[in-house]
């Protein structure tokens, strides 16, 4: 066993690991995947019947208006619930930080809903908007006046269930936004602002020429990885809309699910994995380099 | 040099200073005003979810909505802790389907804590090695944050043609048995060990990076082995690093959703599986049983969560900030 501990190999038994755990549970399927995207096969029939087809998927997914759609969508909500999450996120990080006693209880419960099982985010706002629910009891008193039934479905109307799910997101990831922004004002050096101040500046310019440039990384950091982890969203379409009224809440993970999960196609879902994946990629290298250069910049303000 | 009136100043003085306070006080209530309109914005639905667990079925979706059960049961909480074969009484009508937590809860606990032991023994390791050799080169830490970011249902579908199709193959070809994956506990564990990876080595790096070098190189000189470094050194000093790792990393493993629904069915059923089962029409919706399942597969998570509070945004962003 001394070999074991020797300089050169004992460092590089856990990267072996870890490395072949990825090559297992990663390369192998991924590299599989790409070949029976390259089938014509559908699970129900046996494997053995497949046959090559070149890249007959990659053009029906390619020419699925359905594919595209989802893909809009999900940017679409993805980029709504972010940019609310932020803004709301920054204010309620100021408006604390600016407290003293009640500070660290607002922190505490605004943190409750990101350690909220997604799922039963879901379930909530599915009952929430029910039709006979709270939010149709709180609207009666002005749909009555406007003489409209106070029973509302709302998630049976398109567009109201696509805000619905945007809700529900900006509900349970505002705290992550709220958190990074907090320790970002944490951090923000005192003396500078006291510095500031003496010199005669007005709290609206120390807020936009002092504090908002060094809050940028933090800013940055939870655009990215806001965004990285919008474009994923899934469980409460599930929960509360399963892509309906219609198509109209459609995601891509949703649309992937249904095509490989519910119609069994799946060679054409292997293909829009695969495109999907090369869409992605991009804005993963740019979100990882991004990430990775304001860390780098986030510690040398801080060290 | 005539110097204006005493009185006069302090007069002033005093107007703008009672001013400033009035305008100080005025912001006060503005802000927490709307801190304590978000408070309730955030509350509102988790207290509607208890309230529900607490109603009979007549009171769950009655209009107008009861805000609180007018006659408080724990029916629904009697139903899903139910042991055995269902009681009778315990079924509202004779259609509704008999169903309880623990399988659903016993799958949870078992796949979420083997995860993410496997997850926290593998990453720590790895994430000494990067700390200490700059194993895997400079770029290595991001290909690992990379892989994170990959969209959950790309690695579902892969994963399920992997367990479902050619591992069988494979396995009927070679030894001449059909062994699957797909709607077991081990491909699940091993897709969650995976999945999590990422978060805990980048966790471990910033508890580990912390610990300094020095300290070994004493160790060392003083004659230790490498693994009684490890063991007698670091380990006692990232001991409270790891258990923050791993907590965070459970409390993934248990909120996890897509990869459960989609690499398992039916044997293997995690809770948000279970939740989710209850809300298709075919089932039948229970919204108090639901709400009830809800309630408990939450608190065990936001006590958890409140435990690690402090580290939370170092997990979820990467250590990219550190507080």
């Amino acid at each position: 066993m001394r070999w074991l501990a020797s300089e050169r190999v004992f460092r590089l038994i856990p990267f072996v690991l870890v490395e072949a755990l990825f090559v297992v549970a990663i390369l192998v399927p991924f590299a599989l995947t790409i070949w029976i995207s390259l089938l014509k096969w559908r699970a129900n029939r046996p494997f053995e019947t497949a046959r090559f087809s070149g890249l007959e998927n990659y053009e029906a997914v390619l020419s699925s208006d359905q594919f595209w759609l989802a893909l809009g969508r999900t940017f679409y909500f993805a980029g709504v619930a972010v940019a609310i999450e932020l803004v709301v996120g920054f204010m309620l990080a100021m408006l604390v930080s600016r407290c003293t006693r009640s500070r660290k209880l607002y922190t505490t419960v605004f943190l409750i809903p990101m350690m909220i099982v997604p799922i039963v985010v879901g379930y909530n706002f599915s009952m929430i908007y029910v039709d006979s629910g709270p939010l149709n009891q709180l609207l009666a008193p002005f749909l009555d006046r406007l003489g409209i039934d106070p029973r509302i479905r709302w998630l049976s109307h398109p567009v109201a269930a696509q805000w619905a799910i945007i809700i529900a997101d900006v509900w349970q990831w505002t705290s992550l936004t709220f958190l990074i922004f907090l320790s970002g004002f944490a951090a923000l050096p005192p003396q500078l602002i006291n510095a500031a101040r003496v010199m005669g500046a007005t709290p609206w310019q120390i807020f936009w020429r002092i504090e908002l440039p060094l809050l940028k990384p933090a800013i940055v950091i939870a655009i990215i990885i806001r965004s990285m982890e919008a474009l994923k969203l899934f469980d409460p379409v599930v929960l509360l809309t399963f892509g309906g009224p219609g198509t109209s809440t459609q995601t891509v993970a949703y649309f992937l699910w249904e095509q490989v999960w519910v119609f069994n196609k799946f060679s054409f879902g292997a293909a829009a994995s695969i495109l999907l994946l090369i869409i992605f990629s991009l804005l993963i290298f740019m979100g990882v380099y991004m990430l990775v250069s304001h860390r780098r910049a986030v510690e040398g303000a801080t060290s | 040099m005539s110097r204006p009136p005493d009185t006069g100043t302090s007069l002033a003085a005093e107007a703008a200073r009672a001013r400033k306070r009035r305008r100080e006080r005025s912001r006060r209530v503005t802000r927490h005003a709307l801190l304590i309109a978000w408070t309730g914005f955030i509350a509102f639905p988790i207290f509607w979810m208890i309230s529900t667990s607490f109603k009979d079925a007549g009171e769950w979706v009655a209009w107008p909505p009861h805000w609180l059960p007018h006659a408080p049961t724990l029916h629904n909480y009697a139903q899903i802790f139910a042991f055995g074969a269902l009681d009778p009484t315990l079924s509202r009508q004779a259609t509704e389907q008999a169903f309880t937590i623990w399988k659903g809860l016993g799958d949870a606990v078992l796949v979420c804590t083997s995860a993410s032991l496997f997850a926290l023994l593998l990453g720590t390791f790895l994430a000494y090695a990067i700390s200490r050799f700059n194993v895997g080169g400079k770029y290595f830490r991001h290909t690992i944050l990379m892989i994170r970011m990959i969209p959950p249902i790309v690695v579902a579908i892969s994963i399920l043609i992997y367990y479902a199709i050619i591992v069988p193959y494979v396995t009927s070809a070679l030894f001449g048995v059909r062994i699957s994956l797909f709607d077991t506990y081990v491909g699940l564990v091993l897709i969650y060990t995976v999945t999590t990876l990422p978060f805990v080595i980048w966790m471990m790096l910033t508890f580990i990076d912390e610990v300094p070098y020095t300290l070994e190189h004493a160790a060392r000189l003083m004659g230790a082995g490498r693994v009684t470094v490890i063991r007698r050194v670091v380990l006692p000093l990232v001991a409270s690093g790891m258990v923050v790792t791993f907590l965070f990393v459970f409390i993934l493993n248990w909120a996890e959703f897509l990869l459960a629904l989609t690499l398992t069915h039916p044997e293997v059923t995690t809770l948000t599986v279970l939740l989710n089962k209850f809300q298709s029409a075919s089932e039948g919706r229970l919204y108090g049983p639901q709400a009830a399942i809800g309630t408990v597969v939450t608190i065990p998570v936001v006590i958890l969560g409140l435990l690690i509070q402090k580290h939370l945004v170092k997990g979820f962003s990467f250590g990219t900030i550190r507080k």
